[in-house]
């Protein structure tokens, strides 16, 4: 049996919903930014999977991708840092705990 | 030429802004007086090149300014706005001069004025309804400022309260004035394009209406009057002097070049309800005016009283009640800028503007004879005493408006007999009686206290006695607004038959 | 295919700004490595330079070819690019000059301040004129990891701190929709990335299909963030507030510019099939922003928040042209950015010179200033009246023309909101020049009772001098001479072919409808 186009992009859809339940529910900043990371998959899993299907010979897909991974390591070596420094000021990362600037 | 009247005070208030410290509070006035004087020159000699017997805008000037909208620079006056011009810039020299001479932050104060100038100039002679616009919100910043930092003790309140009303009324005019330069699809703001425009009749009156309401804050018309008392009780003299003589006749003004000139065919429908409005608004500022305590607050409700009869006539739209309406602004504009006058010399003398505690002022002694005597003078201009301005202008507001709705002129009537009554309790009771032992000397009146009230009562008498120097200006002009004798029965519209 | 024919197809001039601005990036980096600490003094100049390099070369593009689609369909260097990559250059060349002492005062390295904020200009223009998602994705991001760093920049505050990790989290989470969206269109149009292919392939969806809705929904939510339209606005007041105030200046202008830009290339091109639906969706966007900005403003205590709401109601006012969707309304949306540039600049100008002589920025804290600091009163003032849209400043030239495009387009509704609601907006910007102004010498904060004395002659405050009277000029003057940007914006928008196949001649008939009598006049319009 092949695998169709449609269960690759469920996968997805249900990667990307858990990841915005992580971000919605997490306390800690760490699991934000991991949740994050989840949600960016879904999209690469989404892209892949439509390059493969619809798109074999340029595979824009797939060079999206790349481009994805390597934009989401450099937004998370920022996040990580920005959670280092207030890390080192505050000492703590619990974002309830982050309520200097009210709405 | 005409740019002149707007670019001599706007160039002075930016050279006021900028004077040296060092200058002292009354010398940075005369320079303000100078300035304004050289725009009231200005004007004189518009008015002597001005030609009564030609219909069109004269002096007319075009720069496009913004072509994607439609929107020029397009100055031109008639003579509706040459009278109104002629007021404003005469009031301006005055209010200046009426200005206390050690005033604290001077160069803001004058440079704040001369740029209410520039505004009511500016808004009299623009033929572009967004220029209009530009000068008519361009005069709201100044005008709370001077409130706001000039006034009395509830100035703030009274100064917010201008801005939002004032605020709304702009909107109401700019979305009318949007609408009419889309509907009429004309794509444009010149005034004489849109003329001609022709729009459907109830497109005409929803704009009308939001026109109304707008300048009807502005005139102000109940029940949208309430900042105006509290805006005159806690604005300086100078300033309630500008307020009641030429801003407020901005909304008279617009109603008559935008609501009228624009808006005949749905004028008209409107006429009875405008006058009743008027009738209300005249009953309801003198009986307000009679329960009053402050000598203020009677001259501001005076003031929305008079103002209604200036709507009277608007709204009874003949030949003759638009002859009058002009007449009833440009009196009105002297008679309450003389009044607020007088009344700010006795509180500046007395320290009080209360009737229960005055009493006797017109002792010739110890009291302020020549004030107190203008201000009974005054006060029988501003009941319609025959001699002067005002006798003329209501008596045509009065004849002009009766054949066409007679209930609601008698009514304003009744509202003429008012001001007798309330202005006489005023000065009866501030001005006669005895002069409380208690009370040594008033402080002596100089004569920069009486020039700009003997001044006001001169032209008040002179213009009383020859009206016709009043109205020669503007006789061409009014067939040209209302194009047949009577609009009442007109049906349709044909603004190219004059 | 050689590499000189491929070189050829690359049409690499389009980006030739972009490159100057690399190339500025890359000396400051160098300069500041060679000449160390003692760089600090002549770098920011390096900056501007390359800044005004920049915008010499887009004036020369502006008059140049027409070709502009560069790399292969990836970037377009039309006429709306290249305004829009103007404002973005214009607004970093007024940031640079007003950060200078406040970067130096905050004790850190300007150099590193001076990189980061370049590479985010980098960032802003290509976003102006991509125009294929993978260049959409990269330059969007650069634009966005740069303004998390520099949001963070004062390391040392813990509100800054603060700030950067919520703009992150939020900005990144809003990101990753945008790519979901992303991925959704690259699939729909069949493995296309250009977006005018996927304009067409979208396009060619016969029955009505909810995919592409979805897509556009996800892109939107992307797009809104960097508008920081409501409901999408919740970081605007907290990342203004903790921020150092240059890079709220810049968030505000630059990354918005850009925003629209983007906003404006991605749904007139690829979504050109669905306009209805995100006219829907911008729709209520836009009163959204204007009603919560303008109210929630009006209880605002600190300066930086105020200007946040009142950023967030401005992103409002400037939808209103966007959805009308003419030649006028794309044309009002450029002149109020480039209006909005200016008063808004200077008006965090200002907030930045007075946090820097007093250390504070509540309002309540400004009473009585005129006494101390006339300069700066009245620069302020000014910028905030017309930020409200008082006359004869340049913003009330640019919401006339909004709502006049908006009125022409027949949003009578949301016309008439942001009417209602610029009369709220006078109101509380008024109170802060009423704090400024209207206060007697007795009722003055005690801020401004020790206010030092006003001296230009410290290090970095000249530029912030030039940069306050630049913004100060250009928000009186440029009002009344607002006739050349208005026909600049024009023309922009009618040299840019993607904006010419949208605007629906259906709009420009529905206008006359009114008009029988002057039809006459319209046919020689036409």
């Amino acid at each position: 049996m092949e695998l169709q186009l449609q269960y690759f992009l469920l996968l997805a859809a249900f990667l990307f919903c858990i990841g915005i339940y992580g971000l919605i529910t997490s306390r800690n900043a760490i699991r934000v930014l991991m949740s994050i990371e989840l949600m960016l998959n879904a999209v690469n899993l989404n892209l892949m999977a439509f390059s493969n299907y619809l798109d074999p010979e340029n595979i824009k897909g797939q060079v999206f991708t790349v481009f994805v991974i390597t934009v989401a390591a450099a937004e998370a070596a920022v996040g990580l840092a920005i959670v280092l420094a207030i890390y080192r000021n505050r000492d703590t990362v619990d974002m309830e705990q982050f309520n200097l600037l009210k709405w | 030429m005409l740019s002149a009247l707007i670019l001599i005070p706007f160039i002075g208030a930016g050279l006021l802004a900028v004077l040296p410290n060092r200058f002292s509070s009354s010398q940075v006035k005369w320079v303000a007086i100078a300035i304004a004087s050289l725009a009231f020159v200005v004007n004189i000699i518009v008015g002597y090149q001005f030609d009564p017997n030609q219909i069109s805008f004269q002096f007319e000037e075009v720069i496009p300014w913004i072509d994607g909208i439609g929107f020029n620079y397009h100055l031109g006056i008639d003579g509706l706005s040459l009278s109104l011009l002629f007021l404003n810039s005469f009031l301006t020299v005055l209010a200046l001069m009426s200005s206390d001479r050690d005033l604290p932050r001077p160069r803001l104060y004058y440079a704040l004025m001369l740029l209410i100038n520039v505004g009511v100039s500016g808004a009299f002679i623009a033929q572009d309804l967004l220029l209009f616009f530009l000068f008519y919100e361009l005069e709201i910043i100044p005008l709370y400022l001077l409130i706001a930092i000039w006034g009395g003790k509830r100035r703030a309140y009274a100064a917010t309260k201008f801005l939002i009303y004032t605020a709304v009324s702009g909107i109401l005019i700019l979305a009318a004035f949007l609408g009419i330069a889309f509907l009429s699809g004309a794509n444009t703001f010149d005034y004489e394009t849109l003329r001609s425009a022709g729009l459907p009749f109830e497109i005409q009156l929803v704009l009308l209406i939001a026109l109304l309401i707008g300048f009807g804050i502005k005139i102000p018309v109940f029940p949208f009057h309430t900042w105006l008392p509290d805006a005159h009780v806690e604005a300086s003299t100078p300033v309630s002097m500008l307020l009641a003589g030429v801003l407020l006749k901005l909304g008279t003004y617009g109603l008559l070049r935008f609501g009228l000139g624009l808006f005949l065919e749905a004028w008209s429908y409107l006429a009875p309800w405008l006058a009743v409005a008027a009738a209300i608004s005249a009953l309801y500022g003198a009986s307000c005016a009679i329960a009053q305590q402050d000598m203020k607050k009677v001259v501001a409700y005076s003031s929305i009283g008079h103002m209604a009869f200036i709507l009277l006539s608007l709204a009874a739209t003949t030949r003759l009640s638009i002859i009058a309406t002009i007449c009833q602004t440009i009196a009105h504009g002297l008679i309450s800028a003389l009044l607020f006058f007088l009344v700010g010399v006795v509180y500046k003398k007395t320290g009080s503007r209360d009737v229960n505690q005055l009493r006797g002022l017109l002792n010739p002694e110890r009291g302020l004879p020549v004030t107190g005597s203008l201000t009974i003078l005054a006060a029988m201009a501003s009941a319609g005493i025959p001699g002067m301005v005002g006798f003329v202008a209501e008596f045509l507001v009065f004849r002009g408006s009766f054949p066409i709705f007679p209930i609601p002129t008698l009514f304003c009537m009744v509202g003429t007999g008012l001001t007798a009554v309330y202005f006489l309790l005023m000065i009866n009771r501030v001005f006669f009686g005895r002069l409380s032992d208690m009370v040594t000397y008033l402080p002596p009146v100089g004569w920069g206290d009486r020039v700009p009230a003997i001044a006001l009562s001169i032209i008040i008498f002179i213009l009383g006695i020859q009206p016709n120097w009043m109205v020669r200006w503007s006789e061409a002009q009014v067939g040209r607004l209302i194009a047949p004798e009577t609009v009442a029965q007109v049906t349709v519209l044909n603004p190219k038959g004059d | 295919m050689d590499v000189v024919t491929l070189a050829s197809q690359l049409n690499a001039g389009t980006i030739i700004p972009e490159g100057i601005v690399t190339l500025t990036l890359l000396v400051v980096l160098v300069g500041d490595l060679i000449a160390g600490r003692k760089s600090a003094s002549w770098l920011p100049y390096v900056a501007i330079v390359g800044l005004l390099g920049a915008i010499a070369a887009l004036f020369v593009q502006w008059n140049g070819t027409s070709d502009t689609i560069a790399f292969l369909g990836a970037f377009n260097g039309d006429a709306l690019s290249i305004v829009f990559r103007g404002i973005v250059v214009l607004s970093t060349i007024i940031t640079v000059l007003v950060s200078i002492s406040y970067v130096r005062q905050s004790g850190t390295s300007l150099s590193e301040f001076l990189s980061i904020l370049l590479a985010a200009t980098i960032g802003g223009m290509f976003l102006c004129g991509a125009s294929e998602l993978v260049t959409v994705f990269i330059a969007l991001e650069t634009l966005s990891i740069a303004s998390y760093l520099m949001t963070g920049y004062t390391k040392g505050d813990v509100r800054s701190n603060e700030a950067a990790l919520k703009y992150l989290l939020i900005g990144a989470a809003s990101s990753a929709v945008f790519l979901y969206g992303a991925s959704l269109l690259y699939g729909l149009a069949g493995g296309e990335t250009q977006l005018d292919r996927i304009g067409i392939a979208l396009s060619q969806i016969e029955t009505p299909a909810i995919a592409p809705v979805v897509a556009l929904v996800f892109v939107i939510c992307g797009i809104a963030f960097k508008l920081s339209a409501a409901p999408f606005h919740q970081w605007t007041p907290d990342v203004y507030e903790g921020s150092p105030t240059p890079v709220v200046a810049f968030l505000s202008v630059g990354s918005k510019a850009a925003g629209f830009a983007f906003a404006v290339r991605m749904l007139v091109t690829a979504f050109g099939s669905l306009t209805e639906q995100w006219h829907f969706i911008f729709a209520a966007l836009a009163v959204l922003s204007m009603i919560l900005g303008n109210a929630v403003a009006l209880a605002q205590t600190s300066m930086k928040r105020l200007l946040a709401y009142s950023s967030i109601a401005q992103a409002g006012f400037v939808l209103i042209g966007l959805i009308a969707g003419t030649e006028s309304g794309y044309a009002s949306v450029i002149f109020y950015l480039f209006a909005y540039l200016f008063m808004n600049l200077g008006g965090f100008a200002c907030v930045i010179l007075f946090s820097l002589r007093t250390g504070t920025d509540r309002i309540s804290d400004y009473a009585g200033l005129y006494q101390k600091d006339p300069l700066l009163t009245l620069t302020l003032s000014i910028c905030l009246l017309s930020l409200g849209g008082i006359p004869p400043f340049v913003g009330f030239f640019g919401k006339i023309y909004l709502f006049w495009a908006g009125w022409q387009a027949e949003l009578y509704g949301l016309v008439l909101l942001g009417l209602i609601t610029s009369v709220i907006s006078i109101y509380y910007y008024i109170r802060v020049v009423k704090m400024m102004v209207v206060k007697e010498p007795h009722e003055m904060s005690e801020t401004v009772k020790n206010y030092p004395e006003v001296s230009w002659n410290l290090p970095g405050m000249r530029p912030l001098q030039v940069g306050i009277v630049l913004a100060l000029v250009a928000t009186s003057l440029v009002g009344i001479l607002a006739n050349p940007p208005i026909d600049l914006a024009k023309a922009s928008v009618q040299r840019s072919p993607i904006l010419q196949a949208s605007i629906s001649p259906a709009k420009e008939v529905a206008v006359s409808r009114f008009a029988p009598v002057q039809s006459s006049e319209f046919r020689v319009q036409n």
